[in-house]
């Protein structure tokens, strides 16, 4: 008998063709996410078995497992050969006393001399033989007892199944480029593209004197917690206080916010250019301030070379928060240093900017000149996940 | 680089240090030992005690060691606290250390009492002599204010205590006061002062407190039983022998009224800019300063990238947003925003202050030029 960790993905079976593309992801991502940690990985049909690991140290492997995209739910299984006696042997130590349970049988493997229907019985004579308590219900039991049956001349058996991410492989879908700001959504929106397969990089700009040193550290610790999903990030941080000042002396204040996102947009497009990212993500979310209207994100999108994808957009205030405080980036965030989206902030944004009336006032700056500078003074940082 | 944040802590005297390491090297014992080297270090600890009981001009009474003014101030005001119904007073302007205790009686039900600030920074004698009574158990007032330099009349607040409040015990926070100004708790009848090393050149980690009589205090943790079963838990014999070096090498009225000779430097370079507002206090150690329209923050980072470092308020609370203590002198949140905090050591020389007073003006003149 061993211990082992049964694992399942999920959409990957609607792949058609290129679902070994997609496994192989799913695979290297998964010996990545375990790689200091020593095991035996098997391949089955239709489920992956992780073996020959140190039982002391399960915990954290299933805690690596469950930060995996693309892995839909696991469960800690024995491991016995397909034989009658030994799968009772294991049936009979799951204590059922006082519970009601359930027994279900698949058999995939058809060598198997008994049938799964009479498998079940037989196992459900066996747990109510060891257990007095012990009761059959077949429709809300409190423990189902899964035996499952595979080719490889293995029966594995488990109680539990535990919930994964699901969503794609990372790297599936290619690698974007994350506007990180340090506050409740872009982490969010961050981890949301993520598990549909994006790799990330991230940009973060600061308006240092105007804002802390703490605020940069902020953003880093953020980054540090992102990894535990996406393995590493390359965050690009870039000054951003001359555009600031710039506008604020050249520039009517009410349009301050959405100039200065313009240019944002215009610097993440070049970094998108320079590093070769396929997308810009933000963690906007649809008329939660002045900058987030459709208008605004019309005028401010316009600016950017490739799809701008907003995965917070339809979710409200309370649900963002939700995802923050399940991934554990929300304590972090609420951590009380000024961001430079909240410096020289004006007392009446425009809500509803116009393209026109936007381009006039961005005619009083060089913006090109701005973007270089900007660009010039880009300082990288790699992040990746902290050690245990 | 010019330091002039030594409200937030101090440079250690090199003598200090070498004191520290003698006793942490070489004289390390245990002072509730019962072999003579033990023996020795707690006569040491008592010659300490004596020291600081004169120092504090009291003629009875004891000292307890501590590890720093937090737990000096939680000592005094928890350890004061008796069962029934009692009153206590704090002002709004005392730190951290001491308001969130005063809080956190009056989540557990207890009678508090807040009493704002004067303009000038001093607790509102008037509105303190409204809340004495009988049953009032402590009165917790600093000596000198932290942020503001504004140095408190303790023998006012003495003399309301005895007029309306005689059975009250009174605590005073001298963090900011000791070795800086003369302090005589018998003079005042103080019943319990707060002392911390590394604001005057002793290391971090080392505090005491005045007890004028031990039997109106009650241990908080419980132990070992060391410092009269007061504060359980090993005395911290290096940082207290080298505390009592500092302490001696201090010349107080000296010292004084070389920084009095600093602060004004400051305040006559500053004041040159008709946009900056300097709050005026008693102690010269101490300067609020205010500069229209800059947000403070902003100034001391820019000031720390030209090598002068000042403060922004209390460093135990300067990650926080707003400061409680401008704000109840009656300034709005821009006022509040727009604050420095300049503070003073003897170590200073008249030029570094004379060079970074213009540094701050210069670079105050800049953001605001660039915000404006």
């Amino acid at each position: 008998m061993r211990n082992v960790i049964l694992l399942r993905f999920g959409e990957l079976f609607l792949k058609g063709d290129n679902r070994h593309i997609f496994e192989s992801m799913l695979i290297s991502n998964i010996k990545t996410k375990l790689s200091s940690y020593d095991f035996k990985f098997e391949k089955t049909f239709g489920r992956y078995v992780i073996s020959d690991y140190q039982a002391s140290l399960e915990d954290d492997i299933v805690g690596e497992l469950k930060k995996v995209f693309g892995l839909y739910s696991l469960s800690l299984a024995k491991e016995v050969d397909a034989d009658r006696d030994a799968i009772e042997g294991i049936v009979r130590t799951i204590d059922c006393e006082g519970k009601s349970f359930k027994v279900s049988v698949k058999r995939a493997d058809k060598r198997f001399p008994i049938p799964s229907m009479e498998c079940a019985k037989i196992l459900g004579g066996v747990v109510l033989d060891n257990y007095k308590t012990a009761s059959v219900d077949l429709y809300n039991p409190q423990i189902e007892i899964k035996v499952d049956i595979r080719l490889n001349g293995k029966a594995y058996i488990y109680v539990d199944e535990i919930k994964c991410q699901g969503g794609l492989p990372l790297g599936s879908a290619g690698k974007g480029l994350l506007l990180l700001s340090g506050g409740i959504d872009s982490p969010v929106a961050g981890y949301l593209i993520a598990k549909r397969g994006l790799r990330l990089e991230a940009l973060h700009f600061h308006s240092y004197p105007y804002t802390s040193v703490e605020a940069k550290e902020k953003v880093l610790s953020l980054a540090e917690k992102l990894c535990e999903y996406v393995d590493n990030i390359k965050l690009h941080i870039i000054s951003f206080t001359q555009v600031q000042e710039e506008i604020h002396k050249r520039c009517r204040p009410e349009y301050m916010i959405t100039i200065m996102r313009r240019i944002m947009m215009r610097v993440a497009s070049r970094l998108c250019d320079k590093y070769d990212l396929g997308c810009i993500i933000t963690g906007e979310s649809l008329g939660q301030v002045a900058s987030q209207t459709m208008q605004s994100m019309a005028v401010t999108g316009a600016m950017a070379n490739r799809p701008v994808f907003r995965p917070c957009i339809a979710m409200d205030k309370e649900e963002i928060m939700k995802v923050a405080r399940d991934i554990d980036t929300y304590d972090i965030s609420i951590l009380p240093y000024e961001d430079c989206c909240t410096v020289f902030l004006p007392k009446n944004p425009v809500i509803k900017p116009v393209a026109s009336k936007v381009e006039k006032e961005e005619g009083y700056l060089n913006i090109e000149d701005l973007v270089d500078d900007c660009l010039e003074k880009e300082e990288v940082v790699e992040i990746v996940k902290p050690k245990q | 680089m010019i330091y002039l944040d030594n409200a937030a802590t101090t440079r250690m005297y090199e003598e200090a240090v070498r004191v520290y390491n003698e006793y942490a090297v070489n004289r390390f014992f245990n002072p509730s030992a019962s072999y003579q080297a033990g023996l020795d270090i707690a006569k040491q600890l008592n010659e300490v005690r004596n020291l600081l009981l004169k120092k504090l001009g009291a003629k009875k009474g004891t000292i307890i060691f501590t590890g720093g003014a937090t737990e000096s101030n939680n000592l005094a005001i928890r350890g004061s606290m008796r069962n029934g119904k009692y009153e206590y007073v704090f002002s709004v302007g005392e730190h951290p250390s001491v308001y969130n205790v005063a809080k956190e009686l009056k989540n557990q039900g207890h009678i508090v009492h807040f009493i704002d600030l004067r303009h000038d920074g001093q607790v509102d004698y008037q509105k303190l002599e409204k809340v004495l009574n009988e049953k009032t158990r402590l009165i917790s007032v600093m000596h000198i204010s932290n942020e503001t330099g504004a140095i408190n009349d303790l023998a006012k607040i003495d003399m309301l205590r005895k007029k309306n409040a005689p059975n009250a015990l009174f605590h005073v926070d001298g963090v900011q006061a000791f070795c800086k100004v003369n302090v005589n708790v018998d003079k005042y009848n103080i019943d319990f002062y707060t002392i911390s090393a590394h604001k005057f050149h002793g290391p971090k980690g080392v505090g005491a407190l005045y007890v004028r009589n031990p039997s109106s205090l009650k241990n908080i943790v419980f132990g070992g039983g060391q410092e009269n079963g007061f504060r359980s838990g090993t005395e911290n014999v290096a940082g207290i022998m080298s505390m009592l070096d500092a302490v001696k090498k201090i010349d107080i009225d000296k010292n004084f009224e070389y920084v009095c000779s600093l602060s004004k430097k400051m305040t006559d370079i500053l004041e040159s800019d008709e946009n900056v507002e300097i709050l005026q206090t008693e102690s010269p150690y101490i300067l609020s300063v205010g500069f229209k329209g800059v947000n403070g923050e902003t100034l001391m980072r820019a000031l720390q990238d030209k090598g002068v470092i000042v403060g922004i308020g209390s460093a135990c609370s300067a990650k926080k947003a707003g400061n409680r203590v401008l704000e109840s002198l009656g300034y709005d949140k821009e006022r509040v925003k727009s604050h420095i905090r300049i503070s003073f050591s003897e170590d200073l020389q008249l030029q570094d202050i004379e060079k970074a007073g213009k540094t701050i003006l210069q670079t105050y003149r800049e953001i605001w030029e660039k915000v404006k």
